[in-house]
C-alpha cells in the first residue's frame, strides 16, 4: 500500500478529530455507575471465593449481570480515585479490613446498610467485627466477609526437645500470657542452641496492640499512645529483646525461610490466613506444625468487608446479593476455597470446617481458630491511627535490629509523633 | 544541544510563509499532531496542575477538600523525616551512579573496539534494564541475605565476616544502589557506545601519530567529545536515580502486617518517592503528598541543574 503524504494527514486528522469528540461525548456522558442490567462487584484475587462468586452471578441473573471484576495492583487508591472522580463507580466494593479507618469518615459515599435491614442479620455475625464498619455518625457501611484471628503456630517437635509442652491444647494453657512465652522463649534458646522463639520484636508489639481496646488515636481525636497502653506494648517488645529471644532476621528473607523450615525458628505468632502461607512456602514441613492459642489472648490481622457504594442503583438488590454470598453457608465455602476464615460463628460448626488438618498433624484448627474470633476485643480505628503509629513503629525496630538504646528510641518516637500529631490536627 | 537550536530544521526553511501567518497557513499539520498534545494534557499537565491545587488543601482523598494555603509547604520544610528522606536519597544515587558511569565508560570503549559477537554483547548488557525492577529486587533480595546470601558467601570465601546487609542503614543503603548499578550500566554504556561512534577516526589517528597511548587518547580525545553524552547520562540518572521507588520498596518489604513504605530499619531505605507514598497512601493524607511531591521536584531540577553546569562549564573551558 502506498501512503501519500495527504493520505497520512486525512489520517491524522480523522485520529485527532476521534480523539477529540470522543474525549468530549464521553467527558459529559460518562456515567457514574455501571449501566444497563450490570451490577458491578469490586474486588482483589483472593478477596472472595471464586465458585461463590461464581453461584451468586448464576443465582441472580434473572434480576441482574453480576460482573464481579478483580482489580490489581493497589486496591483502596483505586478505588478511592474511582469514587473521587465520580465516574464508574462499582456498585459493590470490597474494603479491607486495615483500611476501614481511612472510609468510615466518608459514610456519605457509601449506602448505610441500616435502611436496607442489616440489623435483622446482625446476631449472626461476630459482634467485634460488626462495630468495625460502623461509622462515627452510627451508619453502617460494610457487611463482614472474614477475619484473621491470631494464633501460635509452632513446631511440637522443637518444643518437645526444649522440654516444653508439645500438644496443642498444653501449649494454649502452659503458654497463655507473655511471661510465660517469654519464659518458654528463654528455655527453647538455652536446650536447643541456635533457636529463637521469636523472629523480631515487631510481632509482639503489634499483637500486643491489637490485644487491647484502644490504639494510637481515641474518638476525641487525642493521641493516645503516649499513655500507659501503648508504652506497656513497647516495653514487651523491649522485654522480649532483653531475654534475647528474638533472632536477627529479616521476615520474609531466605535466611527466614531456612531457618523456619530447619527449624531454629519453630515459633509464629501470626493470622489464621497465614495458615495458608505456611503451606506454600513450607510444602515440607507438612505435619510438622501446630496451632495453639496465642499468648496474652486473642487479637485480629486484617480481614475485610463488602460496601454498598452510592452510585449503586439497586440497593436493595445488591444488598441481597451480599448478604447471600455471606451467609453462614457460602463463608464455610469461602475458607476452604481462599482461605477466608468466616465471620459467621455458624460456620465453625460446619463439617468441612472441622476436617483434620495434615499439614498440621490431623489437628482440627477450628478447635483453636474458633474460639479466639470469637473473643477479641472491639477497638476503636482511628483514620490517624497509621499515621501515628508509624514512629512507634518505627522506633520499636530500631531497638530490635539495631540495638538503639531504648529510652532514646522512645523520646525520639514520641517526639516524631507529637510532630505529625500537630500537622494532622490531631490533640496532645 | 545549543549548536541543535541555532540550525533551523531543513523543512522550515523551505516554507515561505513568515512566523506570523505560521499556525493559521498549517492549521492541519497542527492539527496531525495534536493528538500528542491532547493526551498529554489530560494525561500530564491537567494531573500535575492538580497536584499543585492539592497541596494547598487538605484532604484524605474521599471526603471534602480544605483549604489550606502554605501550611503544608511550612510543615514539609521543618519535616525532618523529608529532609532525612533526600539525604538518603542523594546518598543511594551517589553510590550507584558514579560507579555505574565509570563502569558503563569502561565496557562502552570494550565494546568499541573490535571484540568479536559484538552484538550478542550489547544485547546482553542491555539487558537488565528492561528487566522487571520488581523481578530484579527480589533476586537481590537473596543475594544479599545474611546466612544463605552470595554476597556473603564470597565475603566469607575470602575470611571476611558476615554483614546484616538487609539489617543494617549502610548495607541497606549499599545493596539498593548495588542493584540500581546492575540494572542501568549497561543501558548508559549502549549510549556510551553510541557517543563513541561519533567521535572521527582521523582524530584517533591523530594523536596516535602525535605519540599518545591508550590512556592519553582515552582522557584527551575520547572524553572530551563525550562530553554531550556525559550531559545526558547524567542528568537521566540523576532524574530516575532521584525518584527511586521499587527498589527499596521490594528489597525491604517484610511481611504483610508491615508498611512496604517504611524503608527498613533506621528508615535507611526510605527514599523521597517512598516517603511521597507513605505520606499519601498509609496517611490518607493527599494535600500533604502533594507538597512533598513538589518537593522532590525541586530537589530533581536543582540537582539537574547542577549537572547540567557541572558538565557545560567544563566543556566551554
Amino acid at each position: 500500500m502506498r501512503l501519500s503524504r495527504r493520505g497520512v494527514l486525512r489520517a491524522g486528522l480523522a485520529g485527532t478529530a476521534a480523539t477529540a469528540l470522543g474525549g468530549l461525548t464521553t467527558g459529559c456522558a460518562v456515567p457514574t455507575g455501571s449501566t444497563g442490567r450490570n451490577m458491578v462487584l469490586w474486588y482483589w484475587s483472593g478477596g472472595l471465593g471464586d465458585s461463590v462468586v461464581k453461584s451468586a452471578a448464576a443465582r441472580y441473573e434473572d434480576s441482574v449481570r453480576l460482573k464481579a471484576v478483580q482489580i490489581g495492583g493497589y486496591y483502596r487508591s483505586k478505588l478511592i480515585t474511582t469514587m473521587a472522580g465520580n465516574a464508574n463507580i462499582p456498585d459493590i466494593a470490597g474494603l479491607k479490613g486495615e483500611d476501614m479507618a481511612s472510609y468510615l469518615p466518608n459514610s456519605d459515599q457509601f449506602v448505610d446498610l441500616r435502611t436496607l435491614g442489616a440489623d435483622r442479620l446482625k446476631s449472626r455475625y461476630l459482634d467485634w467485627k460488626w462495630q468495625q464498619a460502623v461509622a462515627p455518625d452510627g451508619s453502617l457501611i460494610g457487611f463482614p466477609i472474614d477475619v484473621g484471628p491470631v494464633v501460635h503456630y509452632y513446631q511440637p517437635a522443637v518444643f518437645e526437645r526444649a522440654g516444653l509442652a508439645s500438644e496443642p491444647a498444653d501449649v494454649s494453657r502452659e503458654l497463655n500470657t507473655w511471661e510465660k512465652f517469654f519464659a518458654a522463649g528463654e528455655q527453647l534458646r538455652k536446650r536447643v542452641p541456635g533457636t529463637r522463639i521469636l523472629t523480631d520484636v515487631n510481632s509482639v508489639f503489634e499483637m500486643s496492640i491489637g490485644q487491647g481496646t484502644t490504639r494510637f488515636v481515641d474518638e476525641d481525636r487525642t493521641f493516645i499512645g503516649d499513655g500507659p497502653r501503648v508504652r506497656a506494648c513497647w516495653d514487651r517488645a523491649v522485654e522480649a529483646k532483653r531475654r534475647g529471644i528474638v533472632s536477627n532476621i529479616v521476615t520474609g528473607t531466605p535466611d527466614s525461610i531456612a531457618a523456619t523450615e530447619k527449624g531454629t525458628l519453630p515459633s509464629q505468632l501470626n493470622a489464621s490466613w497465614a495458615a495458608g502461607d505456611l503451606k506454600l512456602a513450607y510444602p515440607r514441613t507438612k505435619g510438622r506444625w501446630r496451632v495453639a492459642a496465642c499468648p496474652g489472648g486473642p487479637s485480629n490481622v486484617g480481614g475485610s468487608f463488602l460496601a454498598i457504594t452510592r452510585a449503586c442503583r439497586e440497593p436493595e438488590r445488591a444488598f441481597e446479593i451480599i448478604t447471600w454470598m455471606l451467609d453462614a453457608d457460602n463463608q464455610a465455602r469461602g475458607f476452604t476455597e481462599a482461605g477466608l476464615f468466616p465471620s459467621t460463628p455458624a460456620s465453625y460448626r460446619a463439617k468441612r470446617l472441622r476436617q483434620p488438618d495434615p499439614f498440621f498433624g490431623g489437628q482440627i484448627t477450628m478447635d483453636v481458630f474458633g474460639p479466639a474470633a470469637q473473643q477479641i476485643p472491639v477497638a476503636f480505628n482511628s483514620p490517624y491511627d497509621v499515621a501515628l503509629g508509624q514512629p512507634i513503629r518505627d522506633e520499636i525496630k530500631n531497638v530490635g535490629v539495631l540495638g538503639k538504646d531504648p529510652k532514646t528510641a522512645w523520646e525520639d518516637a514520641m517526639k516524631s509523633c507529637r510532630r505529625i500529631a500537630k500537622h494532622l490536627g490531631v490533640n496532645l | 544541544m545549543a549548536v541543535v537550536e541555532r540550525t533551523a530544521p531543513p523543512a522550515a526553511r523551505q516554507v515561505p510563509a513568515g512566523p506570523r501567518k505560521g499556525w493559521r497557513a498549517h492549521w492541519h499539520l497542527y492539527a496531525a499532531i495534536s493528538p500528542f498534545y491532547l493526551l498529554f494534557l489530560a494525561f500530564g499537565l491537567i494531573p500535575v496542575g492538580f497536584s499543585l491545587y492539592l497541596s494547598f488543601h487538605r484532604w484524605d482523598g474521599l471526603g471534602a477538600m480544605e483549604w489550606a494555603g502554605l501550611t503544608q509547604y511550612q510543615y514539609l520544610l521543618s519535616d525532618s523525616d523529608f529532609w532525612q528522606s533526600i539525604g538518603t536519597t542523594l546518598v543511594i544515587w551517589a553510590l550507584a551512579t558514579f560507579p555505574m558511569i565509570f563502569l558503563a565508560m569502561v565496557t562502552a570503549v570494550l565494546l568499541n573496539s573490535a571484540v568479536r559477537f559484538k552484538n550478542a554483547y550489547r544485547f546482553a548488557y542491555f539487558l537488565p534494564s528492561v528487566t522487571s525492577v520488581v523481578a530484579v529486587a527480589i533476586v537481590f533480595g537473596s543475594i544479599f541475605s545474611t546466612d544463605f546470601g552470595m554476597v556473603n558467601a564470597l565475603l566469607q570465601a575470602v575470611g571476611l565476616d558476615q554483614v546484616a546487609w538487609l539489617n543494617t542503614p549502610w548495607g541497606i543503603k549499599i545493596a539498593i544502589a548495588t542493584l540500581m548499578t546492575w540494572q542501568w550500566t549497561g543501558y548508559n554504556a549502549i549510549i556510551f557506545l553510541a557517543g563513541l561512534q561519533t567521535v572521527p577516526g582521523d582524530l584517533y589517528e591523530a594523536a596516535r601519530i602525535d605519540g599518545a597511548g591508550p590512556v592519553q587518547t582515552f582522557f584527551r580525545v575520547t572524553l572530551p567529545l563525550l562530553r554531550p553524552t556525559l550531559l545526558f547520562v547524567l542528568v537521566v540518572s540523576t532524574v530516575t536515580g532521584l525518584q527511586s521507588f521499587s527498589e527499596p520498596q521490594v528489597l525491604l518489604q517484610t511481611t504483610a502486617n508491615e508498611s512496604t513504605f517504611a524503608g527498613g530499619p533506621d528508615r535507611a531505605g526510605q527514599t523521597m518517592v517512598l516517603y511521597f507514598f507513605q505520606q499519601t497512601f498509609d496517611n490518607n493524607d493527599f494535600g500533604y503528598g502533594a507538597a512533598v511531591a513538589w518537593g522532590i521536584f525541586l530537589v530533581v531540577v536543582l540537582f539537574s541543574i547542577i549537572n547540567w553546569r557541572l558538565v557545560q562549564r567544563r566543556g566551554e573551558q
